[in-house]
């Protein structure tokens, strides 16, 4: 029951959460005073942004702008795109499988790799591999994404002309932005992954397993990764809002026709409908993939489960 | 004196500490001495490699499209970006040092309200905000500063409120409080001290993810405008010329990776030296 409770009490901050995201992204419009102004283009006439000002309903309280925002956004209504006249949401789902192609590649191929990694450099601690497997953990961890990405794209695309260098298609499209993308969370697993197992596989039921003779990777895996996963899993959502972050540079670099892509044209052009419908949309994937991680941690932890 | 007996299982921090010296050290020396005008170049004398003897000089890192040494350009840009970070990391330190206390020293709704704060930063992806925010304010220094800052807060105010959930029921506070000293004074005097080193690891840990926000968003082309380079814009300018002239995204590249390399070292370090010391 405590973690029925616990689970619940956290369904609701995620639901606060998306309450304040709905607030930052509808009051930043109004920081600069003028909304009407800062949306339409900077050679738009006096009389133009009075009319526009009326059309959007500008002049009424601020309150009662953000309750009908709210109330738009419950029905899934974020308005029109100011460039395309195109609701923002059918723009935002038109980018939406590319996104998720380019995130989800990444992020299976990084965590099964960085979780070898992991497991390899901490059973064999000290050992020349493990220093090997660290030194490119640290160098994963410490380069932008969109260098790492300029760097590929100079020597597999511009000097070998191996891969495509930008645009989506064929498999070889997403060979490099998976690449790319995957190389911080890869590193982060690896790093993680080995410091947990290392700390675990020094405990005494790890001892006891020892001395009843059960075989080192049986131990490893049986005894150690379980408990191992605890921390791991905890932080996965933090590092979900790096992919994010990530996937948003990657798409730039590589042309990718994903909403982080859209998202930054739409800032450029000032197409503020269509910043709000991603900033809101990947606030709610952040905040139901770290629901999923809290399930995963209440089954994988049996005292919160009791 | 460093000893080698001293040195063995510190080699990490050594050479951590090296490189973020390093790092500091062109971005100051260079801007200061290094002869060559970063924000104005030669047009006769672009896309020139490293190592290129020209009219105005040498060009250790060579010159970019228009003819403007690139040292001069990157030790600049890293005085720009390091001092935006250095500045909204110092404005995240402060503000969550502060909450932090409050929170854990007078508990209540206080505590709740601001712990409830920390949970919404520490959930919502901020690159795009961070965007949103600069677009509509504008990409001055001032503007970003305060943006990194007010965004990156929270993990100090957590690490905070814990230090000062613990230290708040010892003796010498009990004691303090005793004999009639202030909260504020109390807080102060006997609660700060107490945080400041765990607070130091965590800012040691903290500012590679800030350099490569500030990165990021500068190669996005929406921070600090050109003339003046930064270490993403640097790469966000030297993107269209990589086939002609790799440079001038291979050094900034290399400038970041090594300043990053050296703090997540140093925190690693750091850590386990505190663990050290508590076992």
């Amino acid at each position: 029951m405590k973690g029925l409770r616990f689970l619940l009490s956290r369904a609701l901050q995620g639901l606060v959460v998306m309450l304040g995201v709905s607030a930052l992204v509808f009051f930043a419009l109004f920081l600069t005073g003028d909304p009407a102004a800062l949306m339409m283009s900077p050679d738009a006439s006096q009389a133009e942004i009075e009319a526009f000002r009326r059309a959007m309903g500008f002049d009424d309280p601020i309150w009662l702008q953000y309750l009908r925002f709210l109330g738009n956004l419950l029905q899934g209504d974020l308005g029109l795109s100011l460039r395309y006249q195109r609701p923002a949401t059918d723009l935002l789902w038109e980018r939406l499988p590319a996104t998720a192609l380019l995130a989800l590649s990444a992020l299976i191929w990084s965590s099964a790799i960085g979780m070898v990694l992991g497991v390899v450099s901490a059973v064999r601690k000290n050992s020349g591999l493990d220093f090997v497997i660290r030194v490119i953990a640290l160098l994963g961890q410490a380069v932008p994404v969109f260098w790492l990405a300029l760097l590929m794209i100079l020597l597999f695309s511009l000097r070998l002309r191996w891969l495509p260098s930008s645009g989506m298609g064929g498999w070889q499209h997403l060979v490099m932005p998976s690449i790319a993308l995957g190389a911080y969370y890869v590193s982060a697993m690896t790093r993680l992954v080995r410091a947990s197992l290392i700390e675990v596989l020094g405990q005494n039921y790890i001892r006891t397993a020892r001395a009843k003779g059960l075989g080192q990777w049986r131990i490893v895996v049986r005894h150690g990764l379980r408990n191992a996963m605890i921390p791991v899993i905890t932080v996965q959502g933090m590092y979900f809002a790096a992919l994010l972050g990530g996937a948003l540079v990657t798409e730039i670099v590589f042309a990718w026709p994903g909403i982080g892509r859209l998202a930054v044209e739409a800032i450029q052009n000032r197409d503020f409908p269509v910043v709000q419908a991603v900033v809101l949309f990947t606030a709610a994937v952040f905040v139901i993939a770290n629901f999923l991680v809290d399930i995963a941690y209440t089954w994988l932890n049996p005292r919160i489960r009791l | 004196m460093w000893t080698g007996a001293r040195l063995r299982g510190n080699e990490d921090a050594v050479f951590a500490v090296l490189l973020i010296v390093a790092v500091v050290t062109v971005s100051i020396l260079v801007p200061l001495f290094w002869p060559l005008d970063p924000l104005r170049g030669t047009l006769t004398a672009t896309f020139k490699p490293p190592m290129t003897m020209t009219e105005a000089g040498l060009h250790p890192l060579g010159t970019d499209q228009l003819g403007r040494d690139l040292l001069a350009r990157l030790g600049l840009g890293t005085l720009i970006s390091l001092g935006i970070v250095l500045a909204s990391a110092a404005i995240s330190v402060v503000l969550g040092t502060i909450l932090g206390m409050v929170a854990g020293y007078f508990g209540g709704w206080v505590d709740v309200l601001i712990m409830r704060l920390v949970d919404i930063q520490l959930a919502i992806p901020f690159i795009l905000l961070i965007l949103l925010f600069v677009a509509i304010l504008g990409p001055s220094i001032a503007n970003l500063v305060a943006i990194l800052g007010l965004t990156g807060w929270a993990v100090f105010a957590r690490v905070a409120r814990g230090q000062t959930l613990a230290v708040r029921e010892l003796e010498y506070v009990e004691a303090a409080r005793a004999i009639g000293q202030s909260d504020g004074t109390i807080i102060l005097r006997h609660v700060l001290p107490n945080i400041v080193a765990p607070l130091t690891v965590l800012l040691t840990l903290d500012l590679p993810r800030l350099i490569i926000l500030e990165a990021s968003v500068g190669f996005l082309g929406l921070g600090v405008q050109p003339p003046w380079p930064t270490l993403g814009n640097l790469i966000g300018e030297g993107r269209s010329f990589i086939l002609i002239a790799d440079w001038l995204v291979l050094y900034p590249g290399l400038m970041i990776g090594a300043v990053v390399v050296g703090c997540n070292l140093l925190g690693d370090w750091l850590v386990r030296r505190a663990d050290m010391k508590m076992s």
